[in-house]
């Protein structure tokens, strides 16, 4: 065969190929997602990343989970029949699990010809412990560290033995009978019934841990409302999850927040989820082609990529009248999470002194960050609480997020260094990206304005974070998403016992401010716990040790028939309320 | 022959030690520290240093080293970091993409490109060799990211001839989706492919024996395509057959953003991640293909030109 016939050959094949139709029809209800990273995998020990706990959340489930509607966000029973049974300590939790919950149908059960067995108490232990198992490598360690009884010493006896053993009871877990699961806690913890809810805590059953072994990964195995096409999904491409047959009976909520029955979002209530036959999630690295696919109705939901933001909204962040008639839906929420530039406060440079820290914070303008890099999406942040949360001060005005340089250049001089006359140049850490570029520049252009230098330290993503964990560099630009909503997930930032590498990455240090925080540890919410952040707040803004950027609003689309799309930021087995009006999609 | 290929297959690995020492300091010296990204946001030091202990990074370089030798000698690279999957099996799965979208494109190119080339040297000085050569200056001029938006916003979205992105396993399900990033690649390479293989065949047609064919008498045509092709080759087989080895690395701009699964866009995210065992599996498997490629070179010259001999 010579050249041109196989050119022709190549050519024909292209040409039918793209004329041929899909192999299997999909159902008209499925609904078609997008997410912007590749899946690591789907162990629920391992989700560490918001998109690989999305797609967790697929399969999987746990005790606790966010009511789908309701804000402010509130925690409400997932595979606890009730919300627990707390002791007068607070020390102990007692929950009751629902009863006649079945795993997936997988082989991993072979005693039961691969049919899904029951839930019980058991497997949350096993769950838990499993996270506690220093050989999983969980991101989720933290959730349970220094909190249950027993459990950080079953951890060390695992270390030093070499390998756990998942046999040996655990004091502080125990299954007091099949459904019964009681957790004792070293200290009372306003926070832990959040932990429960994050996806490191979904349980897995044991058999199918024990037979994928390393590929436990790719073959998921919960009591979650989708089942995961193991044969036609791509971890790095597209993951295709089928309604689950066997799903426990989980229904829509019949109450939601203040405006949801106008704008339709209560039709649905008390129907058996999940509302889609099936969800396809396509992994799109870069944003122009998911644009371009929703822009052709071939995703049900997508985001506003920031080169396309012009293109859908005015700049009263109204959309276009072509989206309008095309009756495309808008939402939007303030996110629950900050971007800062950080001071290194174990810099000599930063440690002692304030009015640097200062007035480098009065030379940045916030309303040009807001406008250059977040096309107005976000809020002018004046410290760490984002809105939405209890602790957030609408009418804080922080002295030191007001764009003026001669105060900027007065508080220079009262550092030591009037006009930046002596003082160093500083270290700058920052990723190789073109964003990140773009906010160096940004960064070095404020401080020049009174006289500042910076030296610029170009990193890849593991170089910048073992960086900002080894406290290299002197200043970084870097942001904070919410892992729950309560205050405390952002205070904590600044709890000297959390310095680097810890979550303290400003490593700075405050008596003071240890001591309120420990104080509100042992408050439950409430205006006593408030007014005991608003006080930590004041405390950071004197002391500056970030310079606060933004908080972002999310801006979503979605397709006038995508039915009961509500943002929600916490909750990763949203898609389960979600459904296609396949007579409007038509 | 035998001999010859034994002995050039014995050459590479003094070659294949030096590539492995080079990409081992190399990902020490520059790559980052995997385990701060590993352990979560919420980490201890006494984790790190458990991390660390798990990946093995706390043993002394030389013993990493030879761990890594040790790797290469026996094709097993470990298990990922990043996704806890088999490297081979990682590889073995992003190949088939890879492939359906390089090999088609590359053949498709490198034909295309030839005859483009033998028109315009034929044809040198006149109006369709100037055509051409301004054409692959143009297509070399613009950016392939520039050819990459423009494909999915008209050819894509705009008039629905392909699709907008994805990719399907399967014959013929994934032709469709790589016929629009086959055609980009065309695109791209066709310009440098058709000056290169122009000037080769330029330069033939200036020897003497070439002079000699002529001034015997014989046809322009027989002169061209029986004597100054098959001398010519020589350049050419050289410029395509080394650019087969990196067919398979995949196409790195391309796959992320036609969303195929390829190994191009593996190695990107092995990257962003510091996921060295997959950076040492890939950089290993390039530089033996890339030795195999020189050697398949080699060979074939003694089938263009026999004047080369095995020795």
């Amino acid at each position: 065969m010579n050249f041109r016939k196989v050119s022709c050959l190549v050519i024909i094949l292209i040409g039918l190929s793209a004329c041929s139709s899909k192999k299997e029809k999909e159902p008209e209800n499925t609904l078609h997602i997008a997410t912007l990273e590749k899946i690591k995998g789907l162990d629920p020990a391992m989700a560490g990343d918001l998109y690989s706990g999305d797609e967790v959340a697929r399969a999987y489930e746990g005790l606790l989970q966010y009511h789908y509607l309701k804000r402010p966000y509130t925690l409400v029973p997932m595979l606890a029949e009730a919300m627990p049974a707390v002791s007068e300590d607070r020390k102990t939790l007692t929950f009751k699990i629902r009863k006649g919950v079945l795993f997936q149908d997988d082989p991993c059960f072979k005693e039961t010809n691969g049919k899904g067995r029951e839930l019980v108490a058991e497997d949350f232990i096993y769950t838990f412990k499993r996270v506690a198992d220093s050989k999983t490598l969980s991101e989720g360690w933290w959730i349970f560290d220094s909190r249950v009884v027993g459990l950080n010493e079953w951890r060390d006896e695992g270390i030093k033995a070499g390998k756990a053993d998942y046999a040996k009871a655990v004091e502080g877990l125990k299954a007091e009978d099949k459904y019964t699961l009681k957790i004792k806690l070293k200290e009372p913890s306003s926070q832990f019934l959040y932990y429960l809810a994050m996806t490191f805590a979904y349980v897995v059953p044991h058999e199918a841990v024990e037979m994928y072994k390393d590929d436990f990964r790719r073959n998921p195995v919960g009591t979650g409302p989708f089942v995961f096409d193991r044969k036609e999904s791509n971890l790095n491409s597209k993951l295709i999850w089928n309604k689950n047959p066997t799903f426990r009976k989980d229904f829509y909520p019949s109450e939601g927040a203040p405006g949801d029955k106008e704008l339709g979002l209560l039709v649905d209530a008390g129907k058996q989820l999940p509302l889609t036959d099936r969800l396809v999630v396509t992994v799109f690295v870069e944003p122009q082609p998911m644009w371009l696919n929703f822009m052709t109705g071939k995703l049900e939901i997508s985001g506003i990529p920031k080169d396309n933001f012009d293109q859908a909204l005015g700049a009263d962040k109204k959309l276009h009248p072509e989206f309008e008639q095309k009756k495309i839906m808008l939402h939007k929420e303030p996110e629950l999470d900050i971007t800062h530039e950080s001071f290194n406060m174990s810099d000599p440079l930063f440690a002692k002194n304030k009015f640097l820290r200062q007035a480098l914070s009065m030379a940045m303008n916030s309303a040009q960050v807001v406008d250059l890099f977040y096309n107005g999406r976000a809020i002018a942040a004046q410290g760490p609480i984002p809105p939405g949360l209890a602790g957030y001060d609408p009418a804080l005005k922080n002295p030191y997020r007001e764009f003026n340089i001669e105060k900027a250049k007065e508080l220079l001089k009262k550092a030591g260094y009037p006009n930046g006359e002596g003082l160093p140049v500083i270290e700058y850490n920052t990723l190789s990206s073109s964003t990140y570029r773009q906010i160096t520049e940004f960064v070095e252009k404020s401080f020049g304005l009174i006289g500042v230098k910076i030296k610029v330290n170009t990193y890849t993503w593991p170089e910048f974070i073992a960086a900002l964990k080894n406290k290299k560099g002197q200043m970084w630009g870097y942001a904070w998403v919410a892992d729950y909503p309560d205050a405390e997930n952002f205070l904590q930032l600044f709890y000297s016992k959390n310095v680097s590498p810890g979550p303290n990455d400003s490593n700075y240090s405050n008596p003071e401010y240890d001591k309120l925080y420990e104080s509100s540890l042992k408050l439950t919410d409430g205006p006593q716990r408030t007014a005991l952040y608003q006080k930590m707040v004041k405390i950071l803004v004197d002391d500056a040790p970030w310079i606060w950027a933004v908080h972002r609003i999310k801006f979503t689309l979605s397709q006038p028939w995508t039915k009961n799309y509500k943002l929600n930021q916490l909750e990763h087995s949203m898609m389960k309320y979600l459904r296609v009006d396949t007579a409007l999609k038509k | 022959m035998f001999a010859y290929i034994l002995k050039r297959i014995l050459y590479t690995i003094p070659i294949l030690f030096g590539v492995s020492l080079i990409v081992f300091v190399l990902f020490h010296l520059v790559g980052g520290d995997p385990t701060y990204q590993m352990v979560g946001k919420h980490s201890k030091a006494e984790q790190i240093a458990q991390l660390r202990h798990e990946l093995g990074l706390d043993q002394s370089l030389p013993m990493q080293y030879l761990h890594y030798v040790k790797q290469i000698v026996t094709f097993d690279y470990g298990r990922s970091y990043a996704t806890k999957q088999p490297i081979g099996e990682m590889i073995s799965r992003g190949a088939g993409p890879s492939l359906i979208l390089a090999i088609p494109a590359f053949i498709i190119t490198t034909i295309a490109a030839l005859l483009i080339a033998l028109v315009s040297a034929y044809y040198r000085g006149r109006f369709i060799d100037k055509f051409v050569l301004i054409s692959c200056v143009i297509g070399m001029s613009a950016p392939s990211l520039a050819y990459i938006l423009f494909g999915q916003y008209v050819l894509a979205y705009k008039f629905g001839i392909f699709p907008i992105s994805g990719f399907e396993a399967g014959f013929p399900e994934a032709l469709s989706y790589v016929a629009m990033p086959a055609f980009i690649w065309l695109v791209v390479s066709m310009g440098a492919d058709v000056r290169f293989f122009r000037n080769a065949i330029l330069e033939e047609t200036n020897q003497d024996y070439v002079r000699t064919a002529r001034s015997k008498g014989l046809e322009e045509k027989v002169v061209y395509f029986k004597h100054v092709l098959k001398n010519s080759m020589i350049p050419i087989v050289t410029y395509v057959v080394i650019e087969i080895p990196f067919l398979l690395l995949g196409a790195f701009l391309l796959e992320s953003f036609f969303g195929i699964p390829g190994l191009g866009s593996m190695t990107i995210d092995a990257i962003n991640s510091s996921d060295f065992p997959v950076l040492k599996a890939m950089t290993t498997v390039n530089s033996i293909l890339f030795i195999l490629g020189t050697l398949a070179t080699d060979i074939l010259y003694t089938l263009v030109d026999p004047r080369v001999s095995f020795k």
